[in-house]
């Protein structure tokens, strides 16, 4: 896969992407803010099935906005959008919140319930399920995320990584086909951040789960992402595999993004030793190996 | 939160009001004879007495009351010392109401004086309005917190909603957890002032300004707040209404048999005669 540039101005469809995976197609929507402001300007976006997308771009690039589409919170001013090929422009899809979860930024605003448990039973009971299929259905998701513990907590008294693991619990709960995470690791210590990336992998090998992720830790998209699209002025400026975009340098700095750590380190270390840039290694373990290969 | 036994710093505004966060605390961490007493048998008592200290005068009924109340609070290892701080917001209010009635009661006077002409009597009956007035106060309040810092939130706001009709128990149900966000965010900029040398109170006079807009900043914050909030309740479906799947414990015989002798000693207050106040 080499990395496919969009041209917005020239309103590119994305005809490119395979038809019959596709689970969410974004067709060159624009999204204007009643006071003027631009969110998301012809933007072309697509996720497939059980796939780990990462949109990665500046503050203020439109991902969140994005992804507030993508659960239909924001309808698009312009374009179309469809998820499981019902446009919901189109047609009659208010039921997006099913399909497609969406874990906010910050936890504080998406925990209101009196506890836990009634939090993340919320989803579930909005589905219509009975209460005791929704308590069922919110005891699973606690386990899947390891905060079953937390069951009976007031949401106040609990620290930020338990916060965000029960806002992920009220999602999975619903178990929608894609799940979209605000900035999943913003403000985590380094262990939660790793549960909090362990639980993504899981979301897609063990639940089949696409999951979409926004976010400016580039180091965090290099690890879990198998494709990654850049934003930049509410449009997707290029996707690729995260080995091809990450080093390219030159796209990376016009989107207003640095490379990540380790891609800076190899990439010093083959300046060091004057050595040419054979491999692209973007994880602790395949850098290893690159330089174990010379 | 930690369970230890060891006192538990507050992060309240002010000493003098009741913090949500130690009476929450409390609530969640007490395990004590009185925190596995139903929450129905601790709301019946609570109703039992609005009703005794609104229906009686009778000063040794109220005295009586209150020690006992006051007893179940502490025998519920519960701050009595925070409790006499947290008085001081119903004192005030009682005294700044019943102490301009309290002048020219009929009886016998035992301050009396006059400015401009017009005399001021303060007599024993006024003095006895006063401290009944304050017990009745006192009685609730003491009470009120007993209740709140023994009872479990998840099965405090079950009680909610099954006692209030929609959408007020929609509103309870929301408003509490905001209303901690809220606090947080007020302590959170208290906190900004007090580390560049201000204060709640000795800024007031030099900075009433700053205080407004430290108000007005919490507002604007707030609503801000409850739009994403909203946004988010609406990304997982909200149509309007939501439950909660706590399940309240049950009244046990012994506390169905307590509650009905109470009610049956407020009956009696109120209904016979021979007992003052009745």
């Amino acid at each position: 896969m080499t990395i496919y540039r969009y041209n917005p101005t020239k309103n590119s469809h994305c005809t490119h992407n395979v038809k019959e995976r596709e689970v969410i197609h974004v067709d060159c929507a624009s999204h204007i803010y009643p006071d003027g402001s631009l969110g998301i300007h012809d933007m072309c976006f697509y996720v497939q099935k059980n796939e780990i997308v990462a949109l990665c771009g500046p503050n203020g690039s439109g991902k969140s906005t994005l992804i507030e589409h993508l659960n239909g919170l924001l309808t698009p001013s312009k374009g179309n959008i469809a998820v499981n090929g019902k446009s919901i422009t189109t047609e009659e899809h208010t039921d997006l919140w099913r399909e497609v979860g969406v874990v906010f930024q910050r936890s504080d605003d998406q925990l209101f319930a009196p506890t836990v448990l009634d939090d993340v039973m919320f989803g579930p009971l909005n589905m219509g399920l009975s209460p005791d299929a929704a308590k069922t259905a919110a005891m699973e998701a606690l386990e899947a995320v390891g905060a079953k513990d937390l069951t009976g907590k007031l949401p106040n008294y609990l620290s930020g990584g338990q916060k965000r693991l029960v806002s992920l619990a009220g999602i999975l709960a619903m178990k929608p086909r894609v799940i979209a995470l605000d900035e999943p690791t913003s403000d985590l210590d380094p262990v939660h951040s790793d549960i909090v990336e362990h639980l993504i992998f899981d979301l897609k090998n063990r639940f089949g789960i696409s999951v979409v992720i926004a976010t400016h830790d580039l180091d965090l998209a290099a690890r879990i992402a198998d494709r990654i699209c850049l934003v930049r002025q509410g449009s997707v400026v290029a996707e690729g595999e995260p080995a091809e975009i990450f080093y390219d340098e030159v796209l990376l700095h016009e989107t207003g993004l640095k490379s990540p750590q380790i891609v800076r380190v190899y990439l010093a270390y083959c300046q060091m030793l004057g050595i040419a840039v054979n491999y692209h290694p973007i994880t602790i373990e395949q850098m290893i190996d690159a330089i174990r290969r010379g | 939160m930690h369970d230890g036994g060891y006192p538990v710093s507050t992060t309240s505004l002010s000493d003098h009001i009741p913090d949500i966060n130690l009476i929450t605390y409390y609530a969640e961490t007490r395990q004590t004879y009185f925190s596995r007493v139903s929450p129905w048998t601790k709301f019946s008592l609570l109703i039992l007495i609005i009703l005794l200290v609104t229906l009686t005068r009778n000063l040794f009924i109220l005295v009586c009351l209150y020690g006992v109340v006051l007893a179940v609070y502490a025998g519920a290892r519960l701050p009595v010392r925070k409790l006499f701080a947290w008085y001081a917001l119903p004192v005030i209010f009682v005294i700044s109401l019943a102490g301009i009635m309290a002048w020219n009661e009929p009886g016998n006077a035992i301050i009396s004086f006059s400015i401009a002409g017009i005399p001021f009597v303060l007599t024993d009956n006024g003095i006895g309005m006063i401290t009944i007035l304050l017990l009745k106060a006192l009685i609730v309040v003491t009470y009120s917190l007993f209740f709140l810092m023994t009872t479990r939130y998840q099965h405090f706001s079950a009680m909610i909603y099954c006692i209030f009709p929609t959408p007020i128990d929609q509103i309870f149900l929301m408003a509490y957890r905001f209303l901690f966000l809220t606090l947080a965010m007020a302590s959170s900029i208290l906190k900004s002032v007090r580390s560049r040398g201000g204060g709640l109170i000795h800024s007031i006079h030099t900075q009433g300004r700053l205080f407004a807009e430290i108000f007005a900043l919490v507002f604007i914050r707030s609503f801000e707040r409850s739009e994403r909030v909203h946004k988010a309740m609406i990304a997982r479906g909200f149509s309007g209404s939501y439950g909660t799947a706590a399940e309240i414990p049950k009244l046990r015989l012994s506390e169905y048999l307590f509650v009905f002798f109470c009610a049956a000693f407020v009956m009696a207050v109120a209904l016979i005669p021979s007992i003052p106040g009745g």
